[in-house]
């Protein structure tokens, strides 16, 4: 475009230089000439070359500014919590030796714990009650029946009606009854307590191998455990406030026909009296 | 050629009689003429931008590529902590593992409950205890009947004072409570063990980051169930207060007796 620009120029000077006839036609085909090659054939002015040096400079400032500052913030930062991770929340050291301890505790006080729970605390010394002794200690849910015929071997069975009246067969009976359920009752929850001992024993044997992020699967475990712990001893309870509220009832009972019988008596006597 | 001689002659004479005119004209066509662009290579304006990006690009290799070098330095080490020490993936499943294992034991728990244990051998007693054994809270509303069936009814005023017939029926209202708490708790210890039975199944299927929130509904079913503990042993204690309370009764109403016999017997003598 510059050298389109330029030939026209020229030739068109040309044509005006060769063409003047006078001196004064010169002179003004010259200061024309000079004119516009000044202002349209000359190239453009170039740009300093002060701002591409400032440019690259504020980007390198920016660089090393900056950014720099922000990176080293950001590596301090994720050092530091590394740092925290690893010496003050998850110490190796300390998870180790917490690993250490429940094996240290297993074995100084599970077997221990083990043979003073299973002591042989036998205590009757009559065949009969030996029988009802070993069938209430044995832990077995499956010869209930055994239960009951030891125990109405030792503690006989209900009267027939000849030999007492129905209130106090059906009060006897109902006495039975609920002894029998809590010893049955008993034999149940001592096999569950052996059986929550097992679960104990598998929950402490793994977290000796556990780790941070396991513990917390085998802590709910233990809860849960704990929660059917609970049901379990509620059970025993219901079954204690039963016999004691059977207790109560059969004391009442004859607090009952007590007033019965003195009415009765009372009756009695005011007619013996009338009669002489 | 001949003309090409001839145009340069014209020229020659034309410049020779017109020496001022060639030389204004020279000058300026020597002025406008465009020049050729300069090579970059050897241009102060490229080689300044060439040692600015050569700073740029060592900047951006040293501090950019640098710094991030190093956080991933210490964001590799953290995961590899992590992964190795804090949540293995092998001891997580491990743990998963034995609560499944467990699963099988708390079943067996389970069904022990569950045994029957009836024992009555008459129709009342057998009546009263398979609703004191029901495990049904519905069932509740049928114990006074079944008791009054076999334990008897409140003594009549014509049969008992005032006094004695309160107490009965004191012992008779204590007596009940605790038998329907027990309905009530066995019926609550029942939906405990399903309510174990499901937090144990969906520990198994947790994530680390979830378990201690299982872990959390599990406590609060702890609370609970402590809480009915409580309630039980609650009316325990209340049954044997009452118990006590009827002992002392006795002596109470074994003095008054003593004294209006012998006030009676003074009486007598006194007549006689």
């Amino acid at each position: 475009m510059h050298y389109v620009t330029f030939v026209l120029f020229g030739l068109t000077f040309t044509w005006f230089m060769v063409t003047a006839n006078s001196s004064r036609r010169v002179l003004a085909v010259t200061v024309a000439g000079i004119l516009v090659s000044t202002m349209l054939v000359a190239p453009p002015l170039a740009e300093a070359q002060g701002g591409l040096v400032q440019a690259i400079q504020a980007v390198l400032n920016v660089i090393n500014g900056m950014l720099k500052n922000a990176l080293t913030a950001i590596n301090t930062a994720r050092a530091a919590m590394n740092a925290l991770y690893q010496n003050f929340v998850w110490p190796l050291q300390l998870i180790n030796q917490a690993r250490a301890q429940v094996t240290q505790m297993i074995n100084q006080y599970r077997a221990l714990m083990a043979s003073i729970l299973n002591m042989n605390l036998s205590s009757a010394t009559l065949p009969t009650p030996q029988s009802l002794e070993t069938m209430m200690r044995d832990h077995r849910v499956n010869n209930f029946s055994s239960l009951s015929q030891s125990f109405g071997n030792t503690y006989g069975a209900i009267p027939t009606s000849v030999d007492a009246s129905q209130a106090d067969r059906d009060m006897s009976d109902m006495d039975d009854a609920l002894t029998l359920d809590s010893l049955k009752t008993l034999k149940a929850s001592d096999n569950a307590t052996d059986l929550e001992l097992q679960a104990a024993n598998s929950i402490e044997n793994s977290a000796t191998q556990a780790a941070p992020g396991s513990a917390p699967f085998m802590t709910a475990s233990a809860v849960a455990s704990s929660i059917r712990s609970q049901a379990l001893t509620q059970k025993m309870l219901a079954a204690e406030l039963r016999q004691e509220a059977a207790h109560i009832a059969h004391q009442n009972g004859f607090r009952k026909r007590g007033a019965t019988f003195t009415t009765q008596f009372r009756t009695l006597m005011m007619n013996l009296l009338q009669h002489n | 050629m001949k003309c090409f001689r001839d145009a340069l002659k014209t020229t020659k004479c034309w410049i020779v009689g017109h020496k001022l005119r060639a030389a204004v004209l020279g000058a300026v066509l020597l002025v406008v003429a465009p020049w050729p662009a300069k090579a970059q290579f050897v241009d102060p304006c490229c080689a300044i931008m060439a040692a600015g990006l050569a700073s740029i690009s060592s900047a951006l290799q040293n501090v950019i590529g640098g710094g991030l070098n190093q956080i991933l330095g210490v964001d590799q080490s953290i995961q590899q902590f992590e992964q190795n020490t804090v949540w293995p993936q092998n001891l997580i499943n491990q743990a998963r593992a034995l609560v499944g294992g467990l699963q099988g034991i708390f079943n067996q728990i389970q069904s022990l409950t569950q045994i029957r244990i009836n024992s009555a051998t008459l129709p009342n007693s057998q009546q009263f205890e398979a609703n004191l054994l029901s495990r049904n809270a519905n069932q509740i509303g049928q114990t006074s009947s079944s008791y009054t069936a076999l334990y008897g009814q409140i003594p009549t005023t014509t049969d008992a004072s005032q006094q004695v017939r309160d107490m009965v029926d004191m012992t008779d209202a204590a007596a009940q409570d605790a038998m329907k708490r027990a309905i009530e708790i066995d019926a609550l210890s029942d939906l405990e063990l399903q309510a174990a039975s499901q937090i144990n199944q969906s520990i198994q299927s947790a994530a680390p980051g979830s378990a201690p929130i299982i872990e959390a509904q599990a406590d609060a079913w702890l609370v609970r169930a402590n809480a009915y503990t409580q309630a039980a042993t609650a009316d325990l204690m209340r049954l044997r207060a009452i118990d006590l309370a009827n002992s002392s009764a006795d002596i109470k109403t074994g003095a008054t007796n003593t004294t209006n016999l012998r006030q009676q017997l003074m009486n007598l003598l006194q007549h006689n």
